[in-house]
């Protein structure tokens, strides 16, 4: 995908992109609603059409190859359904083209061997996740994409979402997935695009957008009687340490929290209050997203001079 | 053969031969037709209602011709209550039936899962046309034993109106579909559409005790239309080349504007 562009009315959604998915890799779409996520796997899918810009998908052009293309992709919609009196069997059925092969292993393999009779209005929302995969899946696609995969579903139904996906990128199968849910993309997304206003602003592992933009770890706890914070400031690590009405926050590298809990330890009783602050994608992402205000624990200078990759999604392979 | 064919046609690592399976297009017949069994609302207002209506109707006015029916009136409701079938899927059963797909994303569903562009399209034609077939049977069934059916005095004209009045409906209904933005919506505006339709120009009262402003409303209606293209021929009462021609000019502009609107 080379230049995306795409206008609503006036309204620039997705302006001048560029993304590459490398062939058997987990690639994340993150970003704040209206960022222009799901309008770019629409243009992707061949369901909208762009702008500007050019796009190629197995190399072919989605906009005018559609027929090829998308029996090679598998697709799970966001805000898409199901007839409510179509049974699981029959939904099997009317999706398999030629490529189709081992649904019954699909079915068990999603847990829903059980479900062929039943009506998808009848479903829970994890059950229609997954039957949304089993159907994505059906005809061997060479890359799966799916958006919003666990959107309105209970923790326990996200789980066995998840472990779903996780077994497609063990598969090997390419996918693109577009989540707001930080931790999804964190557990399993090899690579992930953070996208603002149409535009990528970084991308990386979820591990190197950590550290480029969340990269403190903050640990608070009241400061036991007698202690200064000065040795604290003196700890391995430590960024910077904050000091109010006995409360201390102790930011810096990942490496404080080892230092700073051998220093409470070594005082004595651990406080009550002590709470931990990981680094995590979501703190990338809102370090991303709040732009030109900074504070503790991402620091502004990092953000600063962090560079914008281009993002690369595709499935050649 | 282009680099982009050998890409797309290439088999992938696992690949094994292809299976043979019916074509989409006629999976999604298949799908919709079992699909149309299911709904309550095609049920109600497709295959009871003009039975439950033709039956309270055609028995009310008698057996004897008079000043308002020129044939027997039971017999003029017979006729008349195929092209209630007709309304009553194009006006109702349709809007609601794919606006809710559209509501749910249940098309795009279909559009990204590679489905052929006019697929859709041709499903819901097929899927109306068989409604109409399977509830106008119902009704004559029904209507045989109790009133009788009238002779069809002009077979082909007849035939050839109730096929163009149902691809006209039918067309119609889907464009409706198309264009309405919910389900509730297609519901709301299928029932202001089809029940003055109903009662003014098909199954209501005959033109002969109707007001003069509300006769000359009733006659232009398209559905009092179709039913002249059906009624007329069937009962020895004219060839309705008229109302044929404007249900048939109906029913390509409507075809092609939902084939138009339905492209996956």
């Amino acid at each position: 995908m080379r230049g995306l562009r795409k206008v609503y009315d006036d309204r620039v959604v997705v302006d001048d992109l560029d993304l590459d998915v490398p062939a058997g890799v987990v690639l994340g779409l993150i970003g704040a609603n209206g960022a222009g996520k799901t309008t770019t796997v629409e243009c992707l899918q061949g369901l909208r059409r762009a702008d500007g810009g050019t796009i190629r998908v197995l190399g072919l052009d989605p906009a005018r190859d559609a027929a090829r293309l998308r029996p090679h992709v598998g697709s799970q919609l966001q805000d898409s359904a199901l007839p409510d009196r179509l049974r699981v069997s029959e939904a099997i059925t009317l999706f398999s083209g030629p490529r189709a092969t081992g649904s019954e292993a699909l079915l068990e393999r999603f847990g829903l061997a059980h479900r062929r009779r039943s009506a998808f209005g009848s479903m829970s929302g994890g059950e229609r996740q997954r039957l949304f995969l089993v159907l994505a899946l059906l005809n061997r696609p060479r890359l799966v994409i799916l958006d919003e995969l666990t959107q309105g579903l209970d923790p326990t139904a996200r789980r066995e979402v998840w472990s779903a996906v996780a077994q497609l990128r063990n598969a090997g199968t390419t996918v693109l997935l577009v989540t707001h849910e930080l931790d999804e993309a964190e557990v399993l997304c090899d690579r992930v695009v953070a996208m603002r206003d149409g535009k990528v602003l970084d991308a990386g592992t979820p591990a190197e957008l950590v550290a480029r933009h969340a990269r403190w770890a903050t640990v608070r706890f009241a400061l036991p009687d007698g202690e200064s914070v000065d040795s604290l400031r003196a700890l391995p690590g430590v960024r910077e340490v904050r000091h109010a009405g006995g409360q201390v926050a102790v930011h810096g590298d990942r490496q404080v929290i080892a230092f700073a809990g051998a220093w409470l330890v070594a005082r004595g009783p651990v406080p009550d209050d002590l709470r931990v602050d990981v680094p995590d994608l979501e703190a990338a992402l809102l370090t991303l997203l709040d732009g030109a205000a900074p504070g503790p624990p991402t620091p502004g200078a990092d953000r600063a001079g962090a560079p914008v990759p281009t993002a690369s999604i595709g499935t050649t392979s | 053969m282009t680099l982009q064919d050998r890409v797309a046609d290439a088999p992938g690592p696992d690949d094994v031969p292809p299976l043979r399976t019916a074509s989409p297009t006629r999976r999604l017949i298949t799908a919709e037709l079992r699909l149309l069994l299911r709904d309550p609302l095609t049920l109600t207002f497709v295959l009871v209602f003009p039975v439950v209506t033709m039956l309270i109707i055609g028995g009310s006015f008698g057996t004897e011709p008079d000043e308002a029916f020129p044939v027997n009136p039971s017999h003029w409701y017979v006729a008349s209550y195929l092209t209630v079938v007709i309304g009553a899927t194009g006006l109702i059963m349709l809007p609601v039936h794919i606006a809710s797909y559209r509501e749910r994303g249940v098309l795009r569903r279909f559009a990204a899962s590679g489905f052929p562009r006019w697929s859709f399209a041709l499903a819901e034609l097929v899927v109306g046309l068989v409604a109409i077939a399977v509830s106008g049977v119902l009704l004559l069934a029904v209507a045989a034993p109790v009133y009788g059916l009238p002779a069809v005095s002009d077979p082909v004209r007849t035939a050839v109106g109730l096929v163009v009045a149902s691809v006209a409906f039918v067309s119609l209904g889907v464009l409706l579909g198309t264009l309405l933005p919910s389900a509730r919506a297609a519901q709301a505006i299928g029932m202001l559409l089809f029940f003055p339709s109903f009662l003014l120009g098909v199954g209501g009262p005959p033109p002969a005790v109707m007001a003069p402003a509300l006769r000359e409303v009733s006659e232009r209606l398209p559905l009092a239309l179709a039913n002249d293209a059906v009624r007329s021929p069937w009962l020895g009462l004219g060839d309705a080349g008229g109302s044929l021609l404007v249900v048939a000019a109906l029913a390509v502009v409507a075809t092609a504007l939902a084939a138009r609107r339905t492209a996956l």
